[in-house]
């Protein structure tokens, strides 16, 4: 008996894969295995010889169904290897599908600068890119003949309409339709009769704040600017006012900031004088308030313009406004 | 407008400050200055001389000079002058030594154009002998655009007004209003409109001799940018450079009676200008006319035919005050600008003509000795009136400057810049306003913070937050939509660009929009910009036209505004999306790419085959309709591939949706439903069909035979080639059964499956095994 068990132990271990292994376990452990063998003639032996049969093939069980089990594992491993190192894969190749777009940098500035004021409480409007001269010019205290329209060459559409040479009629428009008090920002294209060069476009980008409130002083324009620029430019910046005409603020104020390049001491960028000239502001004309139907005895508030065209190329120094019309994706796929 | 640093000294006498510092000054509190030039360079080193002797060069043009340079001493020049001879006075200009011609030379003579005197060069300068050189000067160029709002400093004695005030020094008036002549004048003046011609004065002169005017003044002149003429043009430009006042001369002989009228030009009316150019008139522009006919276009230009001449003996000299906006008008539609036209165009002052006569009286016997006034003076005016005084609430001042301020202070800023400041209580002002502030610039307290506010520097105003009530800002939900459109198509890989709004009438009929169907820009700025764009697509055809000479493939982009023409009203504006693929295959994949962009944008939205427009691929055209949170779904846009022979070397496929309905359309917040809880059973079907049969024409139909318990179908691939036969195509899909309260039962699965099949078979599909 302890022969035929060793056999069938010598023939488990012999297995060499799998498939060769489960015959062997058919052929030991199976119905008609060599354990089955064993216990076939047990009710003609003694209850003592009945008992030590009993206890061999239990034994003979354990051992063979341990060395069965224990070769099965490792064969299982074997295959699970096989089978993961046959599944080899360079993930260097490029995926499949698009690359990643990317949002025209105007688009990227201007979001920057709406999150920002809309921390601050403005509310971000939009107005039509034609006009009526209405709204452009008359509301905003540039009656018609006024030299101020100079300024602004205007492309004008048939039917008296015009295409908006600032973005300050949505100001107009934001009054009309809230009312004070009042915070609200207006990003958006304007359209000046100019050549096209280096610098000059005749479609830019402006966004145009105002704030309506009782008691806005210079001060707080000041205040307001500063903490504009500071999140612009992500560094302190010292700003200063000095004046500016422009018909729909009274007193009306170009700002200018310390020259970021130089720090002040004067550099080409500057034009050696360390500051650089950036957006006119000022407090709301008056006349400009009244024509909105809002009082200002009661009422005032301050007015700003950024051009978002001109802070795009001051950013990413961007020597050719018209890389941003263009259209050229070896320019736009850098953003 | 240039401005001449030793003439604002000569009203600013105790002006000490260097022109470099007087700018920034200026910038700070006045207007932007663009920057300082030196005028006349070479006068601050030059010298009158005398040439002794001249001799020539062999071989060359030029001649060597030997001159008493002064207090240079003898010096050797070489000159190319052909006036340059023994005996003249000339100036010297010590320039060092450089070889000329072979020769070296010490310096050298110099025309006036060289001095900056005047334009002449074509010799060099020679003197009387009597005249004195005149000085270098430094010239401050301000911006023009940041003195539109102020008549007062279109002229020299306004800004040196500014410079006192600034300065604290006093500030001289060079006029002496007492010398204009009482007396009946000979000449009439009518004013027909004094809307449009307020005040017309004017003096006349005899016995005028015309000549070149002294160098000191024609190098003035030149300095600020104007051109020396004669002694009597000159005159004119000199004071309205001084007082900002235009002037013009008549030549008196010339003139058809003695009434001068200020009236609209009759329609027909012409005028041969100064400039030589001749134009038509109409009532919109007024005219200085005589007996005859028009004489100037007034505030603009004068006539030739009355003009100076070097025959001219006797003159009128007109000092008038014109409307702004007609001037403006005029000189707009003739398109002429003049130093006239652009300093009447901003206000001016009607007090000021006759300071401006009382200052030719005072410079006309130095240029023109021997000259005679005759008579008085005519003066024709409207009543001028005096602007009311200006409440000044010393309080509400300071709460606008956000700052404190000393009373005395705001008195002193006021009254240094000519403001009559009466303290009515402790804390309020009443401001009487200069006239040559009063016309346009200064009229409500607001313009009087401006005054106290740059004078006083605001740098001295703290940055301070303001105390306003904290409240959530109102943001239109099309600006977020707008966002979020603009994010996926960036995600889903495509770049965003930016187009012009203008297009041609050639790209509008390349891609058959009909040119009258677009708003016009009537002053376009190029050729090729006159319409307004009806449609992304003239520019992202651009866009792929010009990136495929770079690129394989790409994914592009833009968001932005159709114009429409709507009649009698207001263009409307409509927001739409375009979206862009180029690639070097068959093109499937572009337009599936664009697809799945638009579902992203418009989940469940239905593609319908559409006719092509004359762009577009015969066979890839479809419209996508999407229903949204509407009843019935609605046409969103469209998705084609552009038209093989638009494109060269590619495919081109574009999706153009209208961003303002899809925002529209977009659903409601989520209802929850409750998750099913008995399984569902799937079963596939393969349908032989048409090879041109849609696919979403099967999914329609199998979902209709398939009823409520047929929860799903799914599309799950197509194949064509053998062993199916030549036209045929097979499509399947994948069928998921369910019901929301039971399990079904095999039963009810063959039940569904066989009706599905049956009654595709009865519409004429054939499925397979």
């Amino acid at each position: 008996m302890q022969d035929l068990l060793d056999s069938a132990l010598a023939r488990i271990t012999a297995a060499g894969t799998a498939a060769e292994l489960e015959a062997v376990r058919v052929e030991v452990l199976g119905r008609k295995g060599v354990l089955a063998q064993l216990s076939k003639d047990m009710g003609k032996l003694s209850a003592d010889e009945r008992a030590a049969r009993g206890k061999f093939i239990n034994t003979a069980k354990q051992s063979l169904e341990g060395a069965y089990e224990e070769l099965k594992s490792k064969f299982e491993a074997e295959a699970l290897a096989k089978r993961l190192d046959s599944e080899w894969l360079d993930l260097t190749v490029p995926a499949p599908g698009a690359r990643p777009g990317s949002l025209h940098p105007i688009t990227q500035i201007q979001w920057e600068i709406e999150d920002l004021f809309r921390s601050l409480g403005f509310s971000v409007l939009d107005g039509p890119e034609v006009e009526t001269e209405h709204h452009n010019f008359d509301a905003l205290n540039i009656p018609p003949d006024h030299p101020a329209r100079d300024m602004q060459d205007t492309f004008w559409l048939e039917g008296h309409h015009l295409l908006r040479t600032h973005t300050s009629p949505v100001q107009v428009r934001g009054m009309e339709k809230l009312g004070p008090p009042l915070r609200m920002i207006a990003p958006g294209r304007v359209f000046r009769n100019e050549s096209v060069d280096a610098s000059h476009e005749h479609t830019f980008y402006q966004l145009e704040g105002m704030m309506i409130d009782r008691n806005v002083s210079a001060g707080n324009l000041i205040y307001f600017m500063k903490t504009l620029l500071t999140a612009i430019f992500k560094r302190e910046v010292t700003v200063r006012l000095r004046p500016g005409f422009f018909p729909f603020v009274e007193p009306g104020f170009e700002l200018d900031i310390r020259c970021l390049i130089c720090g002040g001491d004067g550099c080409p960028v500057c034009k050696q004088s360390g500051w650089v000239e950036l957006l006119p502001c000022g407090l709301v004309n008056p006349h400009v308030l009244r024509m909105s139907g809002i009082d200002p005895n009661e009422w005032g508030g301050f007015a700003f313009g950024l051009g978002l065209t001109r802070l795009v190329m001051m950013r990413y120094a961007i020597d050719d406004i018209r890389w941003l019309q263009s259209g050229d994706l070896r320019f736009l796929r850098q953003f | 407008m240039k401005f001449s640093y030793r003439w604002i000294r000569e009203f600013v006498p105790g002006l000490e400050m260097p022109a470099q510092a007087l700018e920034r000054l200026i910038t700070m509190k006045t207007a932007e200055c663009e920057g300082i030039e030196t005028a006349g360079a070479l006068l601050a080193g030059a010298a009158v001389a005398k040439v002794q002797a001249v001799q020539p060069i062999e071989g060359f043009h030029n001649q060597i000079a030997t001159v008493d340079a002064g207090p240079y001493g003898q010096k050797t020049v070489v000159c190319g002058a052909s006036n340059c001879r023994a005996g003249i006075t000339t100036v010297y200009v010590p320039l060092g030594l450089k070889k000329v011609s072979g020769v070296m030379s010490d310096g050298m003579l110099a025309s006036a154009a060289e001095l900056e005197i005047n334009r002449d060069h074509a010799g060099i300068l020679e003197l009387d002998g009597t005249q004195e050189l005149p000085a270098a000067d430094q010239i401050i160029e301000i911006d023009n655009k940041s003195i539109t709002h102020r008549p007062d400093l279109w002229g020299h004695h306004g800004m040196a007004r500014e410079v006192a005030a600034i300065t604290g020094q006093p500030l001289r008036d060079p006029v002496d209003l007492s010398l204009l002549p009482a007396g009946e004048s000979p000449v009439q003046v009518e004013i027909e409109d004094f809307g449009l011609c307020p005040r017309y004065s004017a003096l006349v002169f005899e016995n005028v001799t015309v000549q070149p005017s002294p160098l000191w003044l024609q190098a003035r002149l030149t300095a600020v940018g104007l051109n020396p003429i004669n002694n009597i043009v000159d005159l004119t430009n000199f004071i309205m450079a001084e007082l900002a006042q235009p002037m013009h001369a008549f030549d008196r002989a010339k003139l058809q009676g003695s009434v001068i009228s200020a009236r609209p030009a009759r329609a027909g009316e012409t005028i041969l200008a100064l400039n030589d150019e001749s134009y038509e008139l109409n009532p919109a522009n007024l005219v200085i006319a005589d007996g005859a006919g028009p004489i100037a276009l007034a505030g603009v230009i004068g006539g030739k035919d009355s003009a100076i001449s070097a025959a001219t003996t006797s003159i009128v000299l007109e000092s008038a005050n014109f409307q702004a906006s007609g001037i403006r008008k005029t000189s707009s539609a003739l398109k002429l600008r003049t130093d006239a036209s652009m300093r009447f165009e901003k206000a001016q002052d009607p007090h000021n003509t006759v300071r401006a006569l009382a200052r030719a009286l005072e410079l006309l016997p130095v240029l023109s000795p021997g000259i005679r006034l005759v008579g008085g003076m005519a003066d024709c005016s409207r009543e001028l009136s005096v602007p009311a005084p200006i409440w000044l609430n010393l309080p509400w001042l300071a709460r606008k400057l956000g700052r404190t301020l000393e009373t005395a202070e705001v008195r002193r800023i006021l009254e240094s810049l000519e403001f009559g400041v009466t303290e009515t209580d402790a804390e309020n002002f009443s401001v009487t306003v200069p006239s040559w502030r009063a016309t346009k610039d200064v009229a409500m307290p607001d313009d009087l913070v401006e005054e106290v506010g740059r004078m006083i520097g605001y740098d001295s105003i703290a940055p301070t937050p303001p105390a306003v009530l904290c409240a959530p800002s109102y943001d239109p939900p099309e600006r977020e939509f707008l966002r979020g459109v603009k994010r996926h198509l960036a995600a889903q890989g495509f770049t965003e660009v930016s187009n012009y709004s203008f297009i041609s009438e050639e790209e509008a009929r390349r891609f058959g929009f009909a040119v009258e169907s677009h708003v016009r820009v009537l002053n376009p700025i190029a050729a090729g910009q006159e319409l307004m764009r009806t449609s992304l697509l003239p520019g992202i055809y651009r866009n792929i036209v010009e990136n495929a000479k770079h690129f394989e493939h790409f994914q592009l982009f833009e968001t932005g505004r159709e114009i429409h023409k709507v009649p009698g009203q207001k263009p409307a504006e409509r927001t739409h999306a375009m979206a862009a693929v180029f690639s070097k295959d068959d093109g499937r994949a572009g337009l599936l790419e664009l697809k799945r962009a638009a579902e992203g944008l418009a989940p469940g939205l239905h593609v319908r085959p559409a006719a092509p427009n004359a762009w577009e691929h015969t066979m890839r055209a479809a419209e996508l309709w999407w229903q949204g949170r509407a009843r019935a779904a609605k046409r969103i846009g469209r998705l084609s591939e552009l038209h093989p022979n638009l494109v060269e070397g590619g495919r081109g496929a574009v999706l153009d949706i209208d961003l303002e309905l899809l925002r529209e359309l977009q659903p409601e917040a989520v209802k929850y439903a409750a998750v099913r809880r008995f399984p569902t059973s799937v079963f596939d079907l393969s349908i032989l069909t048409a090879e041109r049969e849609l696919a979403a024409t099967l999914e329609l139909e199998i979902r209709r035979l398939g009823g409520d318990l047929a929860e799903a179908v799914e599309y799950v691939r197509e194949f064509q080639g053998p062993p199916l036969p030549e036209g045929r195509k097979s499509v399947s899909f994948r069928v998921v059964a369910g019901a929301p309260d039971r399990t079904l039962s095999s039963a009810d699965i063959i039940g569904i499956r066989t009706r599905i099949i049956d009654g595709l078979n009865s519409l004429g599909y054939e499925l397979r095994a």
